[in-house]
C-alpha cells in the first residue's frame, strides 16, 4: 500500500514536470472553455430548455475527438519510457509488487484526467453563482454525464497503460491505443444496420455515444458502469501480467 | 548471505550462465571478475530479484529470489550497470523517493537521504536535475540509491565505470568503509581495486565460475607467481643445472647470457624458495647483483583463466 501512494505521487508529479502534460492542459480548457461559451449563448439566444449544456458539450464531435486523442496521448509514455530508459530495472528491484506500480501509474493518468476535465464541472459552479437569476440545479444533469466521462476515460487510460507495457516505443503505443479505442468507438455505430434485433441489442452495449446520451438526461443506468469497471479491470490484469511476463520470461 | 546451487540462466536460445555454484558469506567483500559476456550482469541480475533463473536455486539471506523475492529485494541494494535514472527529478527528490519506496521509516529518511549524500559526497549537486548531471555523479547518485535503506548486501555492477581517478579513489574508500558492516558483490574491470578492496575474488567465465579464493591464493597458482629473478655472475648452462636440482623448482630460465646471467626460477605451486635459492649462490660463491621475487598479479589470473 506504501509503494502504491508513494508511486502514485512520483507518478503524478511526473506529469507536471512534462511539457506534453501542459499541452494537453491547454488543449483541453481551450475546447471546454470554447464549447462551453459557445453552447450557453445558443441556448440563451434561441431559448432552448429540453436539454442541458453539459448534453451539448459531451455529445458533440469536439468532445468525442478530443477525448480520444488525449487518452492515448496521456498514457503513451507510462511504461514505454521505463523500458526505454531501463529505469524498471530500477523500479523492479526495490521491495513493489507488479500491481502496486500498474494501479499506481493508472490512477495518476485518472487524477490527471480528472484535473483536465475539471473545467467544465467549475464553469458550471461559476455560472450558477453568477447568474443574476436563481437555477434550479438537476443534480443528476450535472454529476451523471461527468461520472460518464470519467468510466469512458477510465476505460480508455487503462488501454492505453496496456499499449505502454508492451513496447518500449511511445510512437507505437499511442498508435495502438488509439486504434484500439477508435475501433471501440466506431463499433456503436454498426447499430445502424440492418441486424436483427439481438445482434443491435448487443452493439447498442458497446456503444459510447448512446451510453453517454443516457446519462446526460440525467438517467442512471447499471449497465455502462458494470461495463467499464470491468473493461478497467480487465486491461489493468493484462498489463500486469505483461509486466509480471516481461521480466519473468525474459 | 548468498547460496547460488547449479544456476543456470538461458536466455532464448543462449545460455548465459551454466550450472554455477557459490556462496557468499555475510561481511564478506566479494570481487566478480570476467571479460565481458561472461554472464556476470546476468548474475547479478538474478540475485536482485529482477530476473529469475532458468534453472537451479538462488538464495539471498535465506529467501529465494523467485518465490519470495520482495523479502529478497528489501535486503539488498542493487546498483545495475549504466545506471538508469529517472532524469527529470531532482537528486534530493530522487533519493527521498527511493528511500520511501524501500520502506525506510517516514522518520528515517531525512537522516538516511542526508547520510547517504554525504558518504558520496553528493552535497553539492542536491537541488541539480539528474539529467543535467555528469557521468560520475549519476554513479554516485546510483550508489546512493543502492544503499539509502541500509541494505545487508549490496550487488554493484561497475561502480566505478565512467569515473575519473580521484573519484575512482573515493569510491573505493567507501567501499572498503561500506564493506565493515555490509556484504559486497562487486563487479569491475579494474583489477587493482579488486585487490585492494575485495576479501575474495570469484572468476567466471563463458558462463561458467573458473576460480573463486582469495587474491593471495590465486596468484600462486599461476606459473609466475613467487617466481625468483636473479642476475649472477656464473655459466648460464652450469647455473640453470644447479637451480633445478634444488628442492620445489619446477622450471628454470635463462632471460640473458653473457658474463652476468638473468635467471628466472619458476617454484612449485607456489613455494617459497628465496632461501634454498639464496643459499645456492652463498655455497657457489657467485656474485650476485639482482633478486627479485616476483608476484603475480590479479591480471595474470584473470588472463590466464579467462583466455580461450
Amino acid at each position: 500500500m506504501r509503494g502504491f501512494i508513494t508511486l502514485l505521487r512520483k507518478e503524478l508529479a511526473a506529469y507536471f514536470v512534462s511539457p506534453v502534460a501542459y499541452m494537453v492542459l491547454l488543449a483541453c480548457s481551450l475546447v471546454i472553455g470554447f464549447s462551453f461559451w459557445f453552447w450557453v449563448n445558443y441556448f440563451v439566444s434561441n431559448n432552448i430548455k429540453e436539454v442541458t449544456v453539459f448534453y451539448a458539450m459531451y455529445n458533440g464531435f469536439f468532445f468525442w475527438f478530443t477525448l480520444i486523442i488525449m487518452c492515448p496521448i496521456l498514457t503513451m509514455r507510462i511504461f514505454s519510457e521505463e523500458f526505454k530508459m531501463g529505469t524498471i530495472e530500477m523500479l523492479m528491484t526495490a521491495p513493489v509488487k507488479e500491481w502496486e506500480v500498474v494501479l499506481a501509474k493508472y490512477f495518476a493518468t485518472l487524477l490527471f484526467f480528472a484535473i483536465a476535465w475539471s473545467p467544465a464541472v467549475l464553469n458550471t459552479a461559476w455560472m450558477h453563482f453568477a447568474s443574476p437569476e436563481k437555477i434550479q440545479i438537476s443534480w443528476g444533469m450535472i454529476l451523471l454525464p461527468n461520472l460518464c466521462l470519467l468510466l469512458i476515460g477510465g476505460f480508455y487510460l487503462a488501454i492505453g497503460v496496456f499499449t505502454s507495457v508492451l513496447t518500449q516505443n511511445q510512437i507505437i503505443s499511442a498508435i495502438l491505443s488509439f486504434a484500439m479505442i477508435f475501433i471501440l468507438f466506431c463499433a456503436g455505430f454498426l447499430a445502424n444496420g440492418k441486424a436483427d434485433q439481438s445482434t443491435q441489442d448487443l452493439i447498442e452495449y458497446f456503444s459510447v455515444m448512446a451510453q453517454m446520451d443516457t446519462y446526460s438526461k440525467g438517467i442512471l443506468t447499471t449497465r455502462p458502469i458494470v461495463f467499464y469497471l470491468s473493461g478497467i479491470t480487465f486491461f489493468l490484469f493484462l498489463t500486469q501480467r505483461v509486466l509480471l511476463l516481461k521480466r519473468l520470461k525474459a | 548471505m548468498i547460496q547460488v546451487k547449479d544456476f543456470t540462466k538461458k536466455y532464448a536460445g543462449f545460455t548465459a550462465v551454466k550450472n554455477i555454484n557459490f556462496e557468499v558469506k555475510p561481511g564478506e567483500i566479494v570481487g566478480f571478475l570476467g571479460p565481458n559476456g561472461a554472464g556476470k550482469s546476468t548474475t547479478m541480475k538474478v540475485l536482485a530479484g529482477y530476473l529469475p533463473p532458468t534453472e537451479g536455486s538462488v538464495k539471498v539471506a535465506g529467501f529465494d529470489v523467485v518465490k519470495d523475492s520482495i523479502e529478497v529485494r528489501r535486503r539488498i541494494g542493487y546498483m545495475p550497470e549504466n545506471m538508469p535514472l529517472y532524469t527529470d527529478m531532482r537528486v534530493d527528490e530522487y533519493l527521498r523517493f527511493r528511500a520511501r519506496l524501500k520502506g525506510v521509516a517516514s522518520k528515517k529518511i531525512k537522516e538516511r537521504v542526508e547520510e547517504v549524500k554525504n558518504r558520496c559526497s553528493l552535497k553539492d549537486v542536491e537541488r541539480k536535475i539528474i539529467g543535467t548531471l555528469s557521468k560520475g555523479y549519476r554513479q554516485r547518485v546510483g550508489l546512493a540509491d543502492a544503499m539509502v535503506h541500509d541494505p545487508e548486501l549490496l550487488i554493484l555492477d561497475e561502480p566505478t565505470i565512467g569515473l575519473d581517478p580521484h573519484q575512482i579513489r573515493s569510491v573505493r574508500d567507501l567501499i572498503k568503509d561500506l564493506g565493515k558492516h555490509h556484504t559486497i558483490l562487486l563487479s569491475t574491470h579494474i583489477l587493482s581495486e579488486v585487490e585492494m578492496t575485495c576479501s575474495r575474488v570469484i572468476i567466471i567465465n563463458r558462463g561458467k565460475i573458473e576460480a573463486s579464493d582469495t587474491v593471495n591464493n590465486l596468484t600462486k597458482l599461476v606459473r609466475g607467481g613467487g617466481a625468483i629473478k636473479i642476475e649472477v655472475q656464473a655459466g648460464s648452462s652450469l647455473a640453470k643445472d644447479k637451480l633445478i636440482a634444488l628442492p620445489d623448482v619446477d622450471d628454470v630460465e635463462i632471460l640473458t647470457e653473457s658474463d652476468w646471467s638473468q635467471i628466472k626460477v619458476f617454484p612449485k605451486n607456489g613455494a617459497d624458495i628465496r632461501d634454498t635459492v639464496y643459499g645456492l649462490i652463498r655455497n657457489e660463491g657467485w656474485a650476485l647483483r639482482h633478486f627479485n621475487r616476483e608476484g603475480a598479479s590479479l591480471e595474470d589470473v584473470f588472463v590466464e583463466l579467462t583466455q580461450d
